[in-house]
């Protein structure tokens, strides 16, 4: 046929059958992520904890190089050792796990409430996807974030610790090392993926998610300042989300904690409120799929 | 048969919004009438799969509707009523990812994107942010994304809510296209009944949940022997006179129509033989059918 | 017919946005059909209308008083917005009379009021219930009697057929009639063309911020010369319909199809056609299923004065 029909033709591909059929929603979330204002600043900003940290894994190799910045303390060794505290320092940040929610409300805080502000749901459910896909694909987008400043650079602080000191005695002194980084990340990550996702949920307007995302987060550590500079009892540090995460992280890296009280409980109280999130965000989509 | 419903029923708690629906489709363009309340919405969630029937039994071109939900997804098309695109995306982005979301992989559904892009006439706008489209257009936008994944089945709600005569028109021509391939079928919800009699060649008429009427809309537009509905220009007075005089019985209406029974044994000739008697013009000459409104008045209640 | 609105000159800017421009009409008792696409001013035009904006240019009247800031002309107006804003808690018969009482109508006068206005578009029996449990039906015709409670003499309603049912449709076009027969100037604005026709025969089309065209439907029509005007003719034998007319000079187009057994002729002189048609019928001896005039209505008059 000489001239090709115009108008309306018909597809003449296969379905795929993809393994993970959410990947298009997490593709789609971390593209609208990086066009959020602000955005890609907090995504550079956030690396910074690591590029020192690793600039200081460098430096604690060749200290004898950098002797003249020690001129008062030859021959110390003790500054700047990389050991589990030095990872500790970087997981249990204040600064990173700030940064981290900065990055929750720029690219969290939509991540549903937009959904269902722009009556979304629907198109997305008359796909062949479970209600389940949809939310493994969102929490996917924060995952992938969040393990970009947990995962990547802890694993990243032990290969280049173990290259540039050339042996392997920073495992053999502390085994317990790579294991505390996959775990704490774990942590991190999922605790943040369900915390920001349930916000995220309860609301169809962006601004009232992002604000709830950050004062929730800052109001838990200034009730702690509050309660503990009237009563000096280091048990209210399980008020606050921060320090829950930093106890939790002291313990798994077996270092003394900055608190006198059980890291399980900080544990629980992580896991419970995750979980709470969790449970709350399955209901809540249940009607989600029924429009209107 | 592309949809078969047996004795569907669905309550919303105490509210029975389908109570028994009997349902059997074939290809083509269907429309589906009925009034607020009648359960047309609910009949639409529970053929896509967004709503579990209580009782009963359907299929969807051959795939249950309780067990094979994402089968029939995927060969389904939905066009939703209201507002749903995704802000901040432009056009191609939107309609590829969903594509995508249908099962196609990535390129397929870029391809294809372009393509019914093309087909619906946002060729030129296709790269644009979807905030800047008219109503017009986003209409258009929401059909593409019910096509990129080439169904077999279309359901389009109040495809043309909301849009001015040129939108309407539009949507009007791309759905009638559409449906004039014989492989794609269209079940079209909607109020307004010139655009279902323009589009579709089906009627199902629901009512209390369950369904009043269903049948060719030609067929239910019952001719009403021997009734015409005239107008004419020129001095008509002798004119109805000389047909009341041959066994007619005339009736004047408003807007200037008359209507002329013809008595059985009498030829349609007659009349425009009187017309010449009495150079009456003739400007429109019908045989008078119920039209659909009548009919959907008749079968769902007393008005 | 006497106006009892009249415009004059009237124009409205928003900064730089054009609202309206230069209109100048009258608008008399029965309903009038306000069209145009999307963005063409038919809000603009009813808001300066109804006193709510000031006119950049030009007035506005309603029996010879300037509309603008003249508040007891507010109470001859009724107007029924496109949107769909309601106090979901209050009940029909509640919504009504507390809308009445902002016309300054005593307690007694208000609920005799409400109740005639409800009586009107049948929702008596659900007046008691809340807002929240009417369907779509109920809550135009809700609003309906919300314009006509207070009793003005002119009424203005923004699509008001919009997201009902076939039967309710026919209840409000009968109720938008009933006002009509009482003697009340109706401006009714809609994007469903058919729907307007089966309302009025008399338009204003506005375009682009100005009148384009204003009358009798057929009066418009026939003055669109360049669109000749399309006859159908459904026949036994077309083609001879055809040959037997194609050398009158009244006819400009001959096309067949696309039913079986159609011609449509093009003619920018009806009478001379139709003039013929009757006469060569009972010469040639040809059966006639149908006559039509296909773009005789508001669709195709839209179509071609706005034009895609």
């Amino acid at each position: 046929m000489p001239i090709s029909e115009q108008g309306y033709t018909h597809w003449t591909g296969t379905f795929a059958e993809r393994r993970f059929p959410w990947w298009p929603i997490t593709r789609l979330g971390i593209r609208m992520a990086f066009k959020r204002k602000f955005f890609k600043f907090a995504f550079a900003v956030s690396f910074l904890p690591a590029v020192i940290f690793a600039a200081g894994i460098y430096i604690s190799e060749r200290l004898e190089d950098f002797q003249f910045m020690f001129r008062g303390r030859r021959g110390s060794t003790t500054f700047l050792e990389v050991n589990p505290a030095y990872f500790r320092s970087y997981f249990g940040g204040d600064f990173l796990l700030f940064m981290m929610v900065m990055i929750m409300v720029l690219a969290g805080a939509g991540l549903i409430a937009d959904d269902l502000k722009s009556n979304s749901l629907q198109l997305y459910f008359s796909r062949p996807i479970r209600k389940r896909d949809y939310l493994l694909g969102k929490m996917s987008t924060l995952a992938f974030f969040l393990l970009l400043y947990t995962l990547v650079p802890g694993v990243l602080f032990i290969l280049l610790k173990l290259i540039f000191a050339g042996s392997l005695k920073l495992i053999a002194h502390y085994p317990w090392i790579p294991l505390a980084v996959v775990l704490d990340s774990l942590l991190i990550t999922l605790f943040f993926t369900f915390y920001t996702l349930l916000i995220s949920s309860l609301s169809r307007n962006r601004r009232y998610t992002a604000i709830l995302l950050f004062l929730v987060y800052l109001f838990s550590d200034i009730f702690f300042g509050i309660f503990y500079g009237i009563f000096r009892k280091p048990g209210f540090c399980l008020l606050s989300i921060k320090a829950n995460l930093q106890q939790v992280a002291a313990a798994l890296f077996r270092v003394k904690p900055a608190f006198e009280v059980p890291w399980i409980y900080s544990f629980l109280i992580l896991a419970g409120i995750a979980l709470a999130c969790g449970l709350v965000l399955v209901r809540k989509t249940r009607g989600v799929e029924v429009i209107r | 048969m592309n949809i078969e419903l047996k004795d569907l029923r669905f309550n919303y708690g105490k509210i029975q919004a389908l109570s028994g629906v009997e349902l059997s489709l074939g290809d083509g363009a269907c429309g589906l009438l009925g009034p607020n309340g009648a359960g047309k919405s609910t009949l639409l969630r529970i053929l896509l799969g967004f709503l579990k029937p209580d009782r009963g039994e359907g299929r969807v071109l051959g795939y249950d509707i309780r067990r094979d939900q994402f089968a029939i997804r995927r060969l389904v098309g939905y066009m939703p009523e209201d507002d749903c695109l995704i802000p901040g995306l432009d056009a191609v982005t939107f309609t590829a990812y969903f594509g995508e979301l249908s099962g196609m992989p990535r390129q397929e559904a870029m391809k294809r994107a372009h393509d019914v892009l093309f087909y619906v006439g946002l060729g030129e706008a296709r790269y644009r942010s979807l905030e800047t489209y008219s109503a017009g257009m986003k209409q258009r936008l929401k059909l593409a994304q019910a096509l990129v994944h080439d169904p077999k089945l279309l359901f389009l709600d109040e495809p043309t809510s909301n849009l001015d005569p040129q939108g309407r028109t539009e949507i009007l021509e791309l759905i009638k296209d559409i449906s004039s391939k014989k492989d794609i079928s269209v079940l079209i919800s909607s109020h307004i009944l010139t655009d279902i009699e323009y589009t579709c060649s089906y009627v199902v008429i629901l009512n209390q949940g369950k369904v009043a009427a269903q049948g060719d809309i030609e067929a239910l537009k019952e001719i009403r022997f021997s009734l015409y509905e005239i107008k004419t220009k020129g001095e008509s007075a002798a004119f109805l006179r000389g047909l009341r005089d041959r066994g007619c019985k005339v009736e004047e209406t408003e807007d200037q129509v008359l209507k002329v029974y013809l008595p059985a044994d009498m030829p349609r000739r007659e009349i425009f033989e009187a017309a010449v008697r009495e150079n009456v013009q003739i400007r429109m000459f019908l045989k008078s059918r119920t039209s659909l409104e009548d009919l959907f008045a008749r079968t769902v209640g007393v008005d | 017919m006497m106006a009892v609105i009249r415009a004059e000159k009237l124009s409205k800017w928003y900064g730089n946005v054009l609202g309206l421009s230069d209109v100048t009409l009258e608008i008399g008792p029965g309903i009038t059909g306000l069209l145009g696409p999307n963005g063409a001013g038919k809000s603009t035009f009813m808001k300066l209308l109804m006193g709510q904006l000031r006119p950049s240019i030009g007035r506005v009247t309603i029996r010879g008083a300037d509309v603008w800031n003249n508040t007891e002309l507010f109470a001859d107006i009724g107007f029924c917005p496109e949107q769909d804003a309601f106090y979901d808690e209050l009940t029909g018969w509640e919504f009504v009379v507390r809308l009445l009482s902002l016309y300054g109508f005593s307690r007694a006068d208000a609920a005799s009021k409400a109740e005639r206005a409800l009586q009107f578009v049948e929702l008596t029996k659900d007046k008691d219930r809340p807002l929240r449990g009417y369907s779509r039906g109920m809550r135009q015709r809700l609003k309906i009697a919300q314009t006509l409670a207070h009793e003005p003499g002119i009424i203005i309603l923004d699509e008001p057929l919009n997201g009902l049912d076939p039967l309710s449709k026919r209840k409000v076009i009968r109720l938008i009639k009933e006002f009509r027969d009482a003697g009340k100037t109706v401006l009714v604005s809609s994007h469903v063309l058919p729907e307007i026709e089966a309302l009025t025969r008399s338009i204003v089309l506005l375009h682009q911020g100005k009148i384009l065209a204003q009358g009798d439907i057929p009066y418009i029509r026939d003055l669109i010369e360049k669109h000749p005007h399309k006859i159908s003719v459904k026949s036994s034998d077309p083609r001879a319909l055809a040959a037997s007319l194609v050398s009158q000079a009244s006819v400009q187009n001959i096309q067949f199809g696309p039913e079986p057994g159609t011609v449509v002729f093009e003619t920018g002189d009806r009478d001379t056609l139709f003039g013929l048609l009757p006469r060569l019928i009972v010469d040639r001896g040809i059966e006639i299923e149908e006559i039509t005039s296909p773009d005789d209505n508001l669709q195709a008059v839209f179509d071609y004065l706005v034009g895609t």
